[in-house]
């Protein structure tokens, strides 16, 4: 489907099947069209080109509210003069449920997300991670097929976020519904995710599992894009089974191209990068010590490599080493459009 | 520190309440007189409280004229005009907030334009166009005109008090399963009940006040509101009524005040609103 606001395209060509029961990501930097992916799933803005289902449903003409879908908002967007109990009951209310069965369905749901004390109040008297439940529960409430969530945590402080993750991935596998999660942030995608499908500049980058996009980005953005510190990528050429970049050449054996191409990025991730008594000279230029590992800079033949040791290899700045790499873990993408090169096996 | 600013105070007390003094000084003379029987009134020098009080002047402005049937007529055109005008400005100001179609800008600044007319020359077109619907003459006729003016004000008043209320909220009840309508009910109106609520005191003393268009549009006494009734009535070339004037002014004012008095937060509310966006 495509979705264009006058002149600008949000998104284009985007093809996602989301399998029943997933939990998908759309991830991307900000900008790139996710929150307006969700609103058309969801059938609060009109695509302008394509069509959605929902089961086997097409829903592109239906209503918001009639598509057995639930949405959190990034602002959470609970009804300020409603108490918290009347918050989670609307959507039952505007689906027509008769009184008595409310009730226990909105006692149930601040059962599970721990709001029984808070029923009477309203949303102002909330702090941040209460009021996120409340936008959950309002959601959860009504059972709906899908649950579209517009990057819920992202309003928390950092502790908080981490423990609000580990109750999504608690929720999503008991209660085994789809949800389509909107995130920028690269950690909440890879830990609560079966799939995540990257986004960038309105395109599908990439759909596959956390483990798959981490060890095969199907392009250089993604490449990029994911892992901290992230992957290093040295424009250069690809000759005779080696790479050259200036004055810096690496040997490529055991490495496959799909086709021959001579302009290549080269892609190496920090723990691709070791360090022993064979290999290249290089320098270390910075040390960044984690507290269990340290993001070194190092410079080899006048190129900047960021690598990542275990704490226990102590390096100064300064100090000569000899870098080798797992050669097969490198990544070689195409010099023009980035697609990724590697042969696979 | 203390000191020095308890001085500053009185002097600051001092200067606000002969400020205070001098509005309303008119108003407690008004008062006055209409308490005062007829006999006191060009009494040399003048006295300042009345040494007689009389409600002669209320009862026979009740009773002997047609007082009562102007202020039912100004409270029924107050009434009628602001449910018009708040009907129809909050409806419009959500669709120039929130819909998207062309020349939705190009519109609110259009309706801001009907402003830079000055009221007189609307008002013979008014008159032959109230003539040819056929309601000329009547109150409708001065609650269609109020709303010409009233509802452009209205509008941009309570488009700025709904350009806050988040887009999500609204969305979020849509997807909760409410219709448009029901959404705009249950969740936009609740959040711009204080810019209603002021907004409609506005309009209401608008329509309550005007008196040019009362003055043109109307000249029977079955549909003058109070502006034009009462000056009609008390006031000839050759004498002027000054006991019933004042009583019937402190009638006039009476509405204003107790509504001022209960509704007061919303109407700052509604200054602050219209300086800060619109
Ligand atoms: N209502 C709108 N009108 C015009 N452009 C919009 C509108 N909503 C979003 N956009 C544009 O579409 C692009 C994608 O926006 P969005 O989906 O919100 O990105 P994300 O959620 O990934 O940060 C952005 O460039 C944004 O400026
Ligand atoms: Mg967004």
């Amino acid at each position: 489907m495509r979705k264009a606001f006058g002149a600008a395209v949000a998104v284009e060509n985007l093809d996602l099947r989301i399998e029943s029961g997933e939990f998908v990501s759309l991830l991307g930097p900000s900008g790139c069209g996710k929150t307006t992916s969700l609103r058309m799933l969801a059938g609060l803005e009109v695509p302008t080109s394509g069509t959605i289902r929902i089961g086997d449903r097409v829903v592109n003409d239906i209503a918001p509210g009639k598509r057995d879908i639930a949405m959190v908002f990034q602002s959470y967007a609970l009804y300020p003069h409603m108490t918290v109990a009347q918050n989670i009951e609307y959507p039952l209310k505007k689906r027509r449920i008769p009184n008595p069965e409310r009730g226990p369905k909105v006692a149930a749901v601040a059962k599970l997300l721990h709001l029984e004390d808070y029923l009477a109040r309203k949303p102002r008297q909330l702090s941040g991670g209460q009021q996120q439940r409340v936008a959950l529960g309002r959601a959860l409430v009504r059972d709906p097929a899908v649950f579209l969530l517009d990057e819920p945590l992202s309003n928390l402080d950092a502790k908080l976020r981490a423990h609000m993750r580990a109750e999504l991935i608690e929720l999503h596998q008991r209660i085994g519904r789809t949800m389509v999660y909107v995130t920028h942030d690269q950690l909440e995608a890879m830990t609560m995710s079966d799939r995540i499908a990257v986004l960038a500049n309105g395109r599908l980058q990439q759909l596959d599992t956390p483990a798959m996009i981490y060890r095969r980005p199907a392009n250089r953005f993604v490449a990029g894009f994911i892992g901290t510190p992230s992957m290093n990528l040295i424009k250069g050429h690809f000759e005779l089974g080696r790479f050259v970049a200036g004055d810096w050449q690496l040997p490529l054996d055991g490495l496959d191209l799909d086709e021959p191409t001579s302009e290549v990025t080269l892609g190496i991730r920090p723990e691709d990068i070791l360090i022993g008594a064979a290999g290249q000279p290089a320098r270390v230029k910075l040390v960044e010590p984690t507290g269990h590992e340290a993001i070194i800079q190092f410079e080899i033949a006048g190129h900047d490599l960021t690598g990542r040791v275990g704490a226990e290899i102590t390096l100064r700045a300064g100090e000569p080493v000899a870098l080798s790499f797992r050669t097969t873990n490198l990544h070689l993408f195409a010099g023009d459009d980035g697609r990724r090169l590697n042969k696979e096996v | 520190m203390r000191r020095s600013s308890l001085a500053g105070r009185i002097a600051f007390n001092l200067l606000a309440w002969t400020l205070v003094l001098l509005v309303a000084f008119p108003l407690i003379w008004m008062i006055l007189t209409s308490v005062k029987p007829q006999t006191e009134l060009f009494r040399i020098p003048p006295s300042f409280w009345p040494t007689e009080i009389t409600f002669e002047h209320y009862r026979r402005l009740l009773v002997e004229t047609p007082f009562l049937t102007y202020m039912r007529n100004s409270i029924f055109l107050a009434l009628g005009t602001t449910l018009l005008v708040i009907t129809l400005a909050t409806l419009g100001a959500h669709s120039l907030v929130r819909f998207r179609y062309p020349g939705r800008e190009r519109l609110a600044q259009l309706v801001l334009f009907t402003y830079l007319l000055p009221s007189v020359v609307l008002i013979i077109p008014l008159y032959l166009l109230m003539v040819k619907i056929g309601i000329s003459n009547t109150l409708w006729s001065l609650i269609l005109a109020y709303t010409t003016f009233a509802l452009p004000y209205a509008l941009w008043l309570l488009r700025s008090f709904m350009a806050g209320i988040p887009e999500d909220l609204e969305a979020a009840a849509l997807v909760d399963g409410a219709s448009r309508m029901e959404a705009f009910i249950d969740v936009i109106l609740p959040q711009a009940l204080p810019g209603i609520i002021s907004t409609a005191l506005f309009t209401a003393i608008l329509a309550w006040n005007e008196y040019l268009y009362a003055l043109v549009l109307v000249n029977t006494d079955s549909a003058r509101p109070l502006t034009t009734g009462v000056m009609t009535m008390l006031i000839s070339a050759f004498n002027i009524e000054w006991s019933l004037l004042m009583a019937a002014s402190v009638m006039m004012s009476l509405p204003l005040i107790v509504a001022f008095a209960f509704l007061q937060k919303y109407l700052t509310r509604g200054f602050g609103a219209g300086g800060v966006k619109g």
